[in-house]
């Protein structure tokens, strides 16, 4: 047998595991919830206005900026990927079922991609829901989806997803529980990358590199600049000059993102495959 | 033909302490050792090395004539084994976890479905087939663990406190099943308790203190030191 079809082997049931766990449920659910709760507020609120938003802005982008608001799905990337891959090799230790598992002829490398797959494959699917519901909410209001817009922030969630995976992954291969990597994985993206990032912003640099900046450009993909639209909730933009103006090239942050991707699983395969079951 | 289990100067330490102190030691094809000793003697130690889920700080050991270290998926497919106290994921039944396993192992199809019939009837799990894993108890567990030690029908099996948490008819079974195993595999296992080992295997490894204190057939060890129990006791005796 193969490792690719031992691969495929982990894969399935690792994500079989996540179905089972009920976890991807709960994810799912709370997707939903959120979707609705935006789309409804968006429209109920008439937020493009109450925002200040001058009416030409709004005329001319009112799809792109519906969109805008309805795919910031970046908590949702970040929560999904975190729910469902904090825990992956830290609770096989944790919880002893390493034991059964890695007394099997397979690679660990192989072990960990599996994992790796399912729990981005569970991802996925969530925020490709959220983004089905945006585009049915913009078919159902306005009567036009923007394609071409949508898809590239779709591909910035997605792989900003594989990244969270990655760093949760290397976390998890560190430590010895699963909500220690999911914490540790939470507060590295959204308290220290933050400091650092807006940090960068305030002193005049654009934080290009930073991953949490490089995630802001899934509402960069519209041909809508985002100071134009979120400048104005935040007072004519003058309180976040200096972020308004790192709005990111959502080309480049694809690629930032996904180096630091590929570095991270990287490292969580090396350090996987160092760790002993003591 | 190479020996089926072959230990050469294993040495492992934690953190400073000498867990394994160059222990060698060599199990010929169809013979039953039980490796007995007190508790941080290094019985878990050294299956857990054989399993390659540990490595040596120095030496080297051999599944089949395959270093574990540096072929260990070809070594450990020679193997069925139980660690420590397995658990399994609580949301899976044992038929989807003998799948999962068995397909790792490079099963399919009919013959991995009749297989896992035959190893959860072995066991006496065969109405628990579908049943999810957290509603099982300790010794059930303990039963599902033989059942995937089992499953591929492994020319070696290395099992460690194998009637851990069982009640006394289910440690007769497990006894039942491994004196069967023994007529057709190597059974290599770690246990403190002298009645388990004497009734299962005719050869023992004393260990103590990381260091191979007796290797020899029950029999011989008994009419030296006049009893079993007395042959473990002054062979430990530097533990108390």
């Amino acid at each position: 047998m193969s490792e690719f079809e031992k691969l495929k082997v982990v894969t399935k049931y690792e994500l079989l595991k996540q179905i089972r766990r009920k976890r991807f449920y709960g994810a799912l659910a709370l997707t939903v919830l959120a979707m609705l709760l935006t789309i409804g507020l968006y429209q109920g609120l008439d937020l493009p206005r109450r925002m200040g938003l001058p009416d030409t802005l709004i005329s001319q982008y009112r799809v792109e900026i519906f969109a805008i608001f309805t795919t910031s799905m970046g908590a949702l990337a970040i929560l999904g990927a975190v729910f469902f891959s904090g825990d992956a090799i830290a609770s096989e230790f944790e919880h002893k079922t390493g034991y059964t598992l890695f007394l099997n002829p397979v690679k660990r490398t192989t072990i960990v991609v599996g994992k790796y797959l399912a729990c981005f494959i569970a991802t996925a699917a969530i925020l490709i829901i959220a983004y089905l519901i945006s585009a049915g909410a913009l078919l159902a209001f306005y009567g036009t989806v923007p394609v071409g817009g949508m898809l590239g922030s779709l591909a910035i969630a997605l792989v900003l997803a594989c990244f969270v995976i990655s760093m949760a992954f290397a976390f998890s291969s560190v430590l010895k529980g699963g909500m220690g990597a999911t914490i540790a994985t939470l507060l590295t993206y959204m308290v220290i990358f933050s400091v650092i990032s807006m940090s960068l912003s305030y002193a005049g640099y654009n934080p290009w590199f930073m991953p949490d900046r490089a995630g802001d450009a899934m509402t960069a993909t519209y041909g809508v600049s985002f100071e134009s639209v979120f400048g104005g909730m935040m007072g004519g933009g003058h309180a976040i000059t200096g972020m308004a103006r790192a709005s990111q090239d959502p080309a480049l942050s694809f690629f930032v993102l996904l180096v630091y991707a590929i570095i991270l699983f990287g490292l969580s395969i090396w350090l996987a495959n160092r760790k002993e079951m003591i | 033909m190479p020996d089926s289990i072959l230990v050469k100067g294993l040495t492992r330490y934690y953190n400073g302490f000498l867990a394994l102190d160059n222990l060698s030691l060599r199990v010929k094809w169809n013979e039953d050792v039980a490796l007995l000793g007190p508790n941080g003697a290094g019985k878990t130690t050294t299956l857990k090395i054989l399993c390659g889920l540990m490595r040596p700080s120095k030496g080297a050991a051999y599944l089949a004539g395959i270093n574990v270290m540096e072929e260990r998926e070809r070594a450990i497919s020679q193997v069925g084994a139980i660690l420590e106290t397995p658990e399994f994921y609580p949301f899976l039944t044992p038929n989807e976890t003998l799948r999962y396993l068995g397909r790792l192992r490079g099963m399919s199809g009919r013959e991995l479905d009749n297989r896992i019939g035959e190893v959860l009837k072995l066991v006496r799990l065969g109405e628990w087939a579908k049943i999810k894993i957290e509603k099982f108890s300790r010794g059930m567990k303990q039963r599902l663990a033989l059942a995937q030690a089992m499953l591929h029908d492994p020319p070696i099996l290395i099992l460690d406190e194998p009637s851990l948490g069982l009640d006394p008819r289910g440690m007769m079974e497990m006894r039942e099943i491994l004196i069967e195993a023994r007529k057709k595999k190597t059974v290599f296992f770690a246990s403190h308790l002298l009645t388990e080992v004497e009734q299962i295997c005719k050869k023992v490894a004393i260990i103590d203190r990381g260091k191979l204190r007796a290797y020899d057939d029950i029999a011989r060890l008994k009419k030296k030191y006049r009893s079993f129990e007395r042959a473990y006791l002054k062979l430990t005796e530097a533990s108390i």
